[in-house]
């Protein structure tokens, strides 16, 4: 298994996904865990993780990578022309960066720099395609021996590691798409990771899906038949965390999230307008970080709403907690959602959500209220009753929670194990 | 001489339009005008204009020996005195042939009873003067909104005069016991009709699904199983939603022709007659005592009242607009009574029921509504508006 963020680093859905699905799989199944970064602190049963922040010489296998390996110049070429787009790692920038490997190759670099690359504070960091690449040529090396039935790659970030490995080994690639460049970057885009997920979504052999959200994203804008798509709803630990009271006269709604296009801060904004309009005692925190951040503060003071705003800036797992626990309604005005399990869990929190209905917590929690992400006056209307109302707040919250019951790691694990099994022969 | 009686409920609400937060304060006008005559009219040209035909010819063809039943919601009659003129004037026809009675309700199909007696009798006879007025009859016989029941009812209703009362025939209760037989509460002068569900349902629900064993339904097969019920019984009331024909289940069913072949069908049997609800309870003594305790009524597999009263949602919709009654009827403005009492209607609550609502269900099938919360959300926006009506003191 291939994976980018794992505990204690991560940055995102995907480090809890991976996280939550390697631990419910590990009885049945037999995992080598590939990723960049991996703590001594994380350990699982049948789960053997590889950090390459701590991977040695030995583990790389560099006596076969000696003999079996070509210049890693022309690696680039070597790549299927599925992953063309890796040309700009030709450049005499990232072919600098690139030395630490070549070094390694011919037996003359050191391992410890490869290591320091990858202990890199910053999940993705600037350099994340220098990463990314390196990445993909040392798993190869990593799962060259072809001892394992299936290569599970998770996000785009791991994908090409993947293609390489079933290039190398032959053995089936199974693709794990938790979120897509037309998600991030919007739907018409067509860059340089969009066509790195197509060309490698073409080349697998099967691909799981978050949400059937995302398995119609990906039919829609990757060209990819629907019988290669598996929907695998992402599942929740359980959890029942008390209420805080604040002592704010106002109430609060809480968006939980990077501030990009994406999440859609823009309607984020005109949804807070509305809402203050009919209904004045609230605030809005808005805690996250991103490209829109300067763009939101700075409207949010020109339309005069900026006492209605509180930017917390990042917040860690616990300080979201502490915000869930006080917040009256939880909103999600995502522009494309692949699951939203920040959702799931303000419901942990008991809090309603009001969520875009472009997303994949839409399907799975019929406890909350959704609208089409640009439908401001219907987010309004919605979160100006989860304020006014107060049993809607507990019907919805509690149907929510009921729902979150038959949401397991372990039922998206049998799920997955079925598609394992269509490939090993089991 | 066992007797069929067939009793029909017509019932159309008057559904309220969408009206988010910011009509709030702004706007006091609640009713979708164009949704409910667009229903109206799709309807009658389904269900009530070629029904009310069908049944004329039926008793005019059986000369006296057909006869039935209406149970006509206040709402539902108004809505045909302002859309549908004509569609009223085929029930009156139907009231003139002597062969046809109708049932007395609350006015606004409310569960009022459960929370202001006040307001129950109000809408009791705000609906017995209408029917007198367009039908020239006076109602003895009581039917409680989706036949919602229990002893108490019974009494309270027995205390307002009427000698009869329309009930589901509850399993539980009968035990051993045919529901083909006149009964009575425990206590007060009234008789009680029980719903055979069973024979009902055939027509109702089962007629057109082609899963049923007995699919596909004739008039000489009901008409048979009818006629087993002899020695066994003394009227099979037959209780069904009037939509049934032409629009629960479609012309193509061929559910108007079994209608127009059953009295025939039934009649072939000596033994039997067509009784309406009071002729039955006049012709039949009580067999025995029809007891019930908590409320049960006709709908869903449970027959008791989760369909309005099932979730948080309905409890605070419901408790919310009797705790405007006193403020309301205060202001002695005719048409904010109005307005108030429309929103007592059941089918407001029934579109928040949550049961089963994911497997796109029988209550699906009866709301506008995307969501439960949908409904509920827009209930509490009008409820909010008329609560900043009531405050303000304005004049609507």
């Amino acid at each position: 298994m291939l994976g980018w963020e794992f505990p204690p680093l991560f940055s995102g859905g995907l480090g809890v996904a991976t996280y939550g699905l390697v631990k419910a799989l590990s009885p049945k199944n037999d995992i080598r865990l590939i990723i960049p970064s991996a703590s001594a602190t994380e350990e699982l049963n049948n789960v053997d993780i590889i950090g390459l922040n701590r991977i040695t010489k030995e583990e790389i296998n560099l006596e076969r990578l000696q003999f079996q390996f070509d210049f890693p110049n022309t690696e680039v070429h070597q790549l299927p022309i599925a992953l063309s787009p890796y040309h700009h790692l030709n450049t005499e920038i990232e072919r600098a960066q690139w030395k630490d490997f070549e070094l390694l190759r011919e037996g003359k670099g050191s391992v410890e720099a490869i290591n320091t690359i990858f202990s890199d504070k910053e999940v993705y960091g600037g350099n994340v395609m220098h990463k990314v690449y390196l990445f993909s040529k040392l798993a190869e090396e990593i799962a060259a021996d072809g001892d394992f039935d299936v290569i599970h790659a998770h996000d785009w970030i791991t994908y090409p590691a993947g293609v390489n490995i079933k290039n190398r080994t032959g053995k089936p690639l199974i693709l794990h798409v938790h979120a897509l460049e037309t998600d991030r970057a919007g739907s018409s885009t067509r860059n340089e990771i969009y066509w790195l997920e197509r060309n490698a979504m073409e080349r697998a052999d099967q691909i799981i899906a978050v949400s059937q959200y995302t398995k119609d994203q990906i039919i829609q804008h990757y060209r990819i038949d629907a019988y290669r798509i598996s929907v695998v709803h992402n599942g929740i630990a359980p959890a029942d965390i008390p209420r805080t009271k604040h002592k704010l006269k106002d109430k609060l709604v809480v968006f939980l999230g990077r501030l990009t296009h994406q999440k859609g801060p823009q309607f984020l904004l005109e949804t807070a307008e509305k809402v203050t309009r009919v209904y004045p005692r609230v605030k809005f925190v808005v805690a996250g970080t991103g490209d829109q951040f300067a763009h939101l503060l700075e409207s949010s003071a020109y339309r005069k709403m900026g006492r209605k705003f509180l930017f917390t800036g990042f917040l860690s797992k616990a300080k979201v907690d502490e915000l869930l626990s006080l917040a009256d309604v939880y909103f999600m005005p995502s522009v494309s959602e692949p699951f939203g399990l920040t959702a799931l869990e303000a419901a942990q929190h008991h809090v309603p959500s009001v969520i875009s209905a472009q997303s994949g917590a839409a399907e799975v929690m019929k406890g909350s209220l959704q609208a089409d992400f640009w439908d401001t006056d219907k987010y309004a209307n919605y979160i100006h009753a989860l304020l006014k109302y107060n049993a809607l707040r507990t019907e919805l919250t509690s149907a929510a929670r009921q729902e979150l019951k038959s949401l397991t790691w372990d039922d998206a694990a049998i799920k997955i194990s079925k598609v394992y099994n269509s490939y090993s022969g089991n | 001489m066992p007797s069929v009686c067939f009793y029909f409920q017509v019932h159309q609400p008057f559904r309220i339009k969408p009206f988010d937060c910011f009509k709030i304060g702004n706007d006091h006008h609640y009713e979708d005008e164009a949704k409910n005559r667009e229903i109206l009219d799709r309807v009658s040209a389904k269900c009530y204009l070629p029904a009310n035909k069908a049944l004329l010819q039926l008793i005019e063809k059986n000369k006296g020996n057909f006869k039935i039943a209406y149970s006509i919601s206040g709402v539902a009659i108004e809505q045909f005195e302002k859309y549908r003129p004509d569609v009223l004037k085929s029930f009156q026809q139907l009231a003139d042939t002597g062969c046809v009675e109708f049932l007395s309700e609350t006015y606004y199909h409310s569960l009022s009873f459960l929370y202001s007696k006040d307001e129950f009798v109000r809408q009791v006879d705000l609906h017995k003067a209408k029917i007198k007025e367009h039908f020239n009859q006076v109602p003895t016989i009581f039917r409680n909104t989706e036949l919602i029941y229990n002893n108490e009812i019974a009494n309270y209703v027995a205390g307002l005069g009427y000698k009869g009362i329309i009930c589901e025939g509850l399993d539980h209760v009968l035990g051993y016991r045919s529901p083909n037989f006149v009964y009575n509460p425990p206590s007060g002068h009234i008789k009680c009709l029980l719903k055979n569900y069973k024979l009902s349902d055939d027509i109702a629900f089962r007629f057109s699904n082609k899963a049923w064993s007995d699919w596909p339904l004739t008039a000489p097969k009901f008409a048979s199983w009818v006629h087993q019920t002899a020695g066994n019984g003394e009227t099979i009331n037959l209780f069904m939603d009037y939509e049934t024909f032409g629009e629960h289940q479609w012309p193509e069913t061929g559910i108007f022709e079994f209608l127009k072949q059953l009295p025939r069908e039934i009649l072939k049997h000596p033994d039997f007659n067509f009784k309406t609800p009071s002729e039955v309870i006049t012709t039949y003594s009580s067999k025995g005592e029809y007891d019930v305790h908590s409320l049960s009524s006709w709908a869903d597999l449970e027959r008791d009242l989760s369909a309005w009263l099932g979730n948080s949602l309905q409890h605070d919709a419901m408790e919310r607009i009797y705790s405007l009654e006193k403020s309301v009827k205060e202001t002695e403005n005719q048409r904010l009574i109005s307005d108030w009492a429309k929103l007592t209607t059941s089918d407001h609550f029934y579109y928040m029921c949550t049961k089963y609502w994911n497997d796109g269900d029988v209550h699906k099938y009866f709301s506008h509504y995307n969501t439960p919360y949908d409904a509920y959300i827009n209930f509490m926006n009008v409820v909010t508006d008329l609560e900043h009506v009531l405050e303000e003191k304005i004049m609507v």
